[in-house]
């Protein structure tokens, strides 16, 4: 027995097997977690190792570049590139898409291991980050205070990162601007002096008086007791009765020479929010958990975490990654709804049977509820990924069981029971259903091979469409005929009583209609020159258009997220930049109504700080943003609309030298700017020249803002310059100068103060008014190995010279980009014009412009695609070649593909859209459908011929008999997309080209190809047909 | 005795066993796939992909008196259902074991 006959035969078995599928499915989507997008492992590592005090051409000389020559031999390295700035030195290594990062971690760890005798002792070991999306916080959380400001890190650390660090699902939590602890002495070099004292042997003693020691056991009777050294400081207080040197029989006490203070740490970053004193909590996720429901348990806590602050601290959030998350999940859902809706309509319209349309619209469920299943067994999430491929596949799944259910309805009206019917008339067409899936997944599974970023996106809808095609497939040729030889009945005529009034004009259409075309497709083929003529004009026409289509990477979407990075003059302080930031909040809080919380964040976090190190751009000019702003219903300004409006007021501020305002996120991962036009080259004068020309250049295209250099102007800096001659007859060596300089200024870590079990450095250093002028550093004062005084002015001279504050190298040479922004302008318009400026522009020798960037990733993405849609159209000749046992007749129905694409330019061309990877990957989704069209077509031709009809009648009849299902197939498709072209909800933008791309496509094609494949038919039957009559006549005369 | 061959489309399949066990025709010979096509008109029944029915040919031997019933039962559903195109046809017996 046959699968179909089976389950008509056997009811139960059926409805209790896809019942049991449902039941798995529906398991699955309530333990499916949400997420933005499918979880994607960036195949990047980064190294990261802090050298606290060095600038940035030390770390370049001494880190960056031993760890990438060293780096530059891991295996499946696509790109490494590296950023030295002051302290810090982060190597990137961009891996092949695909390529094991557990193998290439590991390599790393070796390479850090082997060059780790090469780098500086002082710097700390190489830490190594794998990017992944769960490192994404999932919120960001404020607190701001008042009068409890000075104990905020102490505060939030015991009551509220502890107690979020229990809400399972989170990974990390961190707080970000909270001044810590220290406990500082700051000695007087003149004191010191005076008592032939030293940082170093201050700090020695601090160390050697802070300690605890056990001294062993003690007998004493029958018992054994611990013997302890208990020296640790219990207060501050304690480090006032030190005895730090005996001069003439009396003691000097440490407060004689310094002066103790248990203080915060000097700020190196100003934390506001809505300009009141804070700092910000980073909340991560562990991989794989659920943001949605870490945020939701964060959510719950906050206001019981609240209530056991003190009262004058305010806690909030800034960015809430569930919210847009949740939004987008549940406008796709509406999206999948109203496409379903249609669908349904759709069918009765065509069918005009209340039955047959229940028959065909449940197998929707029943296909799409299976990709639930997948998602759960592959580890994947409910995302906009998944639920978009869902909204796509609508459309796709009702086709087999349409065919299936139109040849039983087709029997059953010839007199056969329902039963026999489902059997015989499934018997019939199984055959050719399931090659129209062979097309479908030849279309869809080539998908799954993308790799990259397109790859992230696609791979899971490849799959998901390919398999929902799939169960719907094995849908229509078992429950469909079940549920027919159940639920339909033997009618002679259309019976339109009650409701089915309302099908009495629709049937009438549909048949005027059919006789239309009927007619139209006899003028038609006895003009066929006339309409290969008129389709090569469309064609060529809408090749005219497309030039003037610009094409982009990802759409950009408003996901309700705006930064802003606001550059001050170079080597402002802290605190100048400070004012500014705060002038620059009061615009933003009066001006926007729609900003709720502006986070402020002035100047860079220290070294130890990864999270704010990974941040990229800080520095103590810098003031970064983040602002919140409702979702996207709830305000009038797109954020777009808002960024131009927040450039424009920068621009008014005479402080602010550059700015760079980030709307919304082109796509998943995407961190650099739009276009860079990189310039690679060692001499960084040059190189900074040739950048500014560029920059001044491309700063006047419209469309182009926020133009700015990823490398600053040299800074100030002042450069101790050894004299090595009177170094060495000193008996010093430059080591020991320089720690000296360092322990002086930027303090010598003496020992830790315990206290709560947390742990203070306790930092001795010169009291600050001894470290604001050069003078202060020339007369340090050093002791040699003999014991003579010597000042640094001696055996150095100090001399002010220029630096760069960053160094940024690409593939192991040194690069200076130009950061372009797009605002309503398209990626390729602007590339361009860039490329017109570049031309006119001498670039000396030994330097190199390259333009990359979201660019660079695009160019790959097309290419790639491009690709695949010359392997998707050989797959699809290669079904469609077996099925028909021919090499012509695949010919005659990819003809119809240049005009679906032709479709797919008009409609872009019309409703002003680029040409994105996602309005690409609709192009290629066009493929199956309309290949699925003219398949229906030419069979039918084909058959009407072996039937014995004339060419001519063959064309015709098989014309008016198709009509119905190529309409009904293709207005599934097309209204099932209609929801995503409109475009409504959070993250819509994203899925608006493919939308539009379809829709116009298929739209198009259809009605072209209603004409164009019965003419190509027949132009090539009419030659075929010659050929076997002069073939027959040779052989038989 | 006579030889009824009654050539029908398979979708009737269930419609014939009702019909010869309600007139208790208890034995036939069934040649399940035949293929074939009308004199006059009707669809040829090749079951192949151009004409995908099929038809079954069933041969009942039986007395004489009972042909003609099994026969108006026939027509019956031939009227009812004459795209399906049944046929039957009676000849003489004249021997067997």
């Amino acid at each position: 027995m046959k699968i179909y006959e089976t389950s008509v035969r056997k009811p139960i078995s059926t409805i209790l097997i896809f019942l049991g599928v449902i039941v798995f499915g529906i398991y699955s989507v309530r333990t499916l977690s949400v997420d933005m997008y499918p979880e994607m492992d960036m195949p990047a590592i980064t190294v990261l190792t802090t050298y606290t005090g060095a600038n940035a051409a030390d770390i370049e000389t001494n880190i960056s570049r031993i760890l990438e020559d060293n780096l530059n031999t891991v295996d499946n390295l696509k790109k490494i590139t590296s950023k030295s700035s002051d302290n810090i030195s982060v190597v990137s290594l961009e891996f092949e898409w695909g390529s094991d990062l557990d193998a290439a971690s590991n390599d790393i760890r070796d390479v850090i291991g082997r060059v780790e005798t090469l780098l500086p002792d002082d710097a700390e070991r190489p830490t190594i980050f794998k990017f992944s999306s769960s490192m994404v916080p999932v919120m960001v959380l404020y607190a701001t205070a008042t009068t409890s400001y000075d104990a905020l890190y102490k505060i939030l650390d015991d009551r509220l990162v502890n107690t979020l660090n229990r809400v399972p699902g989170v990974g990390a939590v961190s707080m970000m601007g909270a001044n810590e602890r220290e406990i500082q002495v700051n000695v007087d070099p003149k004191i010191m002096e005076g008592y032939n004292l030293t940082v170093e042997q201050i700090g020695q003693i601090i160390s050697s008086e802070n300690l605890d020691l056990p001294g062993g056991n003690l007998d004493i009777g029958t018992q054994t007791l611990n013997i302890r050294a208990k020296g640790e400081f219990e207060s501050a207080n304690d480090l006032r009765n030190i005895v730090v040197a005996n001069r003439n029989g009396s003691q000097i006490y440490l407060p004689e020479v310094a002066e103790i203070k248990d203080t915060l740490k000097k700020t190196t970053i100003d934390e506001r929010v809505n300009s009141k004193l804070g700092v910000r909590i980073i909340v991560q996720k562990q991989s794989g958990a659920n943001s949605v429901s870490i945020a939701k348990d964060v959510g719950k806590m906050l206001p019981i975490i609240q209530k056991q602050l003190p009262p004058d601290i305010e806690i909030g959030t800034i960015v809430d990654l569930s919210e847009s998350i949740q939004d987008s999940i549940s406008s796709l859902t509406e999206t999948i709804m109203f496409a379903f809706l249609f669908v349904a309509i759709v069918v009765l319209f065509f069918l005009g049977r209340w039955r047959a349309t229940v028959i065909i619209v449940i197998t929707i469920p029943v296909s799409l509820i299976v990709s639930f299943i997948y998602l759960k067994i592959s580890g994947s999430t409910l995302n906009i990924i998944s639920l978009s491929s869902l909204s796509i596949a609508i459309g796709m799944v009702v086709d087999d069981a349409i065919v299936v259910l139109e040849n039983i309805t087709k029997h059953i009206e010839r007199g056969s029971s329902p039963k026999e019917a489902a059997i015989y008339a499934t018997n019939e067409v199984w055959l050719a259903v399931i090659a129209t899936t062979l097309v479908v997944i030849a279309v869809f599974m080539p998908l799954t091979m993308l790799t990259g970023m397109a790859g992230i996106m696609f791979r899971e809808l490849g799959w998901i469409i390919s398999l929902v095609t799939l169960v719907s497939t094995i849908a229509a040729i078992t429950l469909t005929p079940m549920l027919s030889s159940m639920m339909l009945r033997f009618q002679k005529t259309k019976s339109y009583k009650g409701l089915g009034i309302l099908f009495r004009p629709i049937d009438k259409f549909l048949d005027a209609l059919d006789n239309a075309y009927a007619n139209s497709l006899n003028w038609v083929i006895k003009h066929r020159s006339l309409v290969i003529i008129l389709a090569v004009g469309i064609f060529a026409g809408s090749i005219v258009i497309f030039k003037q289509v610009p094409s982009e990477f990802f759409p950009k979407t408003d996901d309700g997220r705006i930064n802003a990075a606001v550059k001050l003059d170079l080597g402002a302080s802290v605190d100048y930049s400070m004012n500014t930031a705060r002038l620059i909040d009061s615009i933003m809080l009066n001006k926007y109504p729609e900003i709720s919380v502006v986070s402020t964040s002035t100047g860079a976090a220290d070294g130890s700080n990864t999270f704010a190190a990974m941040q990229g751009n800080t520095g103590s000019h810098i003031i970064n943003y983040t602002l919140r702003v409702p979702t996207k219903p709830a305000r009038d300004r797109s954020i777009f609309e808002i960024g131009d409006s927040l450039r424009a007021d920068f621009s008014r501020i005479p402080e602010v030298v550059d700015y760079t305002v980030t709307t919304g996120g082109s796509g998943p991962g995407g961190t650099e700017a739009d276009i860079v036009v990189k310039v690679f080259g060692q001499d960084m004068i040059e190189a900074d020249r040739v950048a500014n020309i560029i920059k001044d250049a491309v700063s006047t295209i419209p469309g182009a803002v926020d133009v700015n250099l990823s490398r600053d102007d040299l800074r100030r800096e002042f450069r101790i310059n050894f004299d090595r001659k009177k170094l060495g007859y000193h008996g010093l060596t430059t080591a020991q100068v320089a720690m000296a300089v360092r322990n002086r200024i930027n303090g010598l870590t003496a020992s830790k103060f315990r206290e709560d079990g947390d742990e203070y450095d306790i930092v001795v250093r010169y009291a600050e008014p001894f470290r604001t002028s050069v003078e202060e550093v020339e007369n340090i004062l050093i002791y040699n190995a003999m014991g003579q005084p010597l000042r640094v002015k001696d055996v150095a001279s100090i001399n002010e010279e220029y630096a760069p504050p960053t160094i940024e190298r690409e593939n192991r040479e040194r690069v200076v980009g130009v950061n372009i922004t797009l605002s309503g302008a398209a990626l390729s318009t602007v590339v361009g014009e860039i490329n017109e400026k570049l031309a006119n522009i001498d670039i000396p020798e030994g330097l190199n412009v390259v333009i990359g960037g979201s660019y660079e990733d695009q160019q790959e993405s097309f290419q790639d695609m491009i690709t695949l849609l010359i392997l998707i159209i050989i797959l699809v000749y290669i079904v469609m070649a077996t099925q028909f046992e021919s090499f012509a007749m695949p010919f005659i129905i990819l003809f119809s593909l240049p005009f679906a694409f032709s479709g797919v330019f008009i409609a872009l061309w019309l409703s002003n859209t680029s040409l994105s990877i996602i309005a690409l990957i609709g192009a290629i989704m066009l493929v199956g459908i309309v290949v699925k069209n003219g398949i229906v077509m030419v069979d039918f031709i084909n058959l009407l011929r072996e039937r014995g009809l004339g060419l001519g009648q063959a064309v015709v009849n098989a014309g008016r008999s198709r009509l119905r299902p190529v309409l009904m197939t293709t207005m599934t498709t097309i209204l099932g997309m209609v929801p995503m072209a409109i475009g409504f909800g959070e993250g819509a933008e994203m899925w608006q080209p493919m939308g539009i791309a379809v829709i116009g496509g298929l739209a198009f094609s259809s009605v072209l190809t209603l004409y164009v494949i019965p003419v190509v038919y027949t132009i090539f039957g009419t030659r075929s047909l010659k050929k076997v009559r002069r073939k027959n006549e040779r052989n038989f005369s | 005795m006579k030889a009824v061959l009654i050539v029908y489309n398979q979708a009737l399949t269930d419609v014939m066993m009702d019909i010869l066990d309600k007139q208790s025709l208890r034995g036939f010979t069934q040649w399940d796939i035949t293929k074939g096509r009308g004199s006059e008109n009707g669809e040829p029944h090749y079951g192949n992909h151009t004409w995908p029915s099929k038809n079954i040919a069933t041969l009942v031997i039986t007395e004489e008196k009972r042909v003609e019933p099994l026969l108006t039962k026939l027509r019956e559903l031939n009227s009812q259902t004459e795209e399906q195109g049944t046929r039957a046809f009676v000849w003489s017996i004249e021997g067997g074991m």
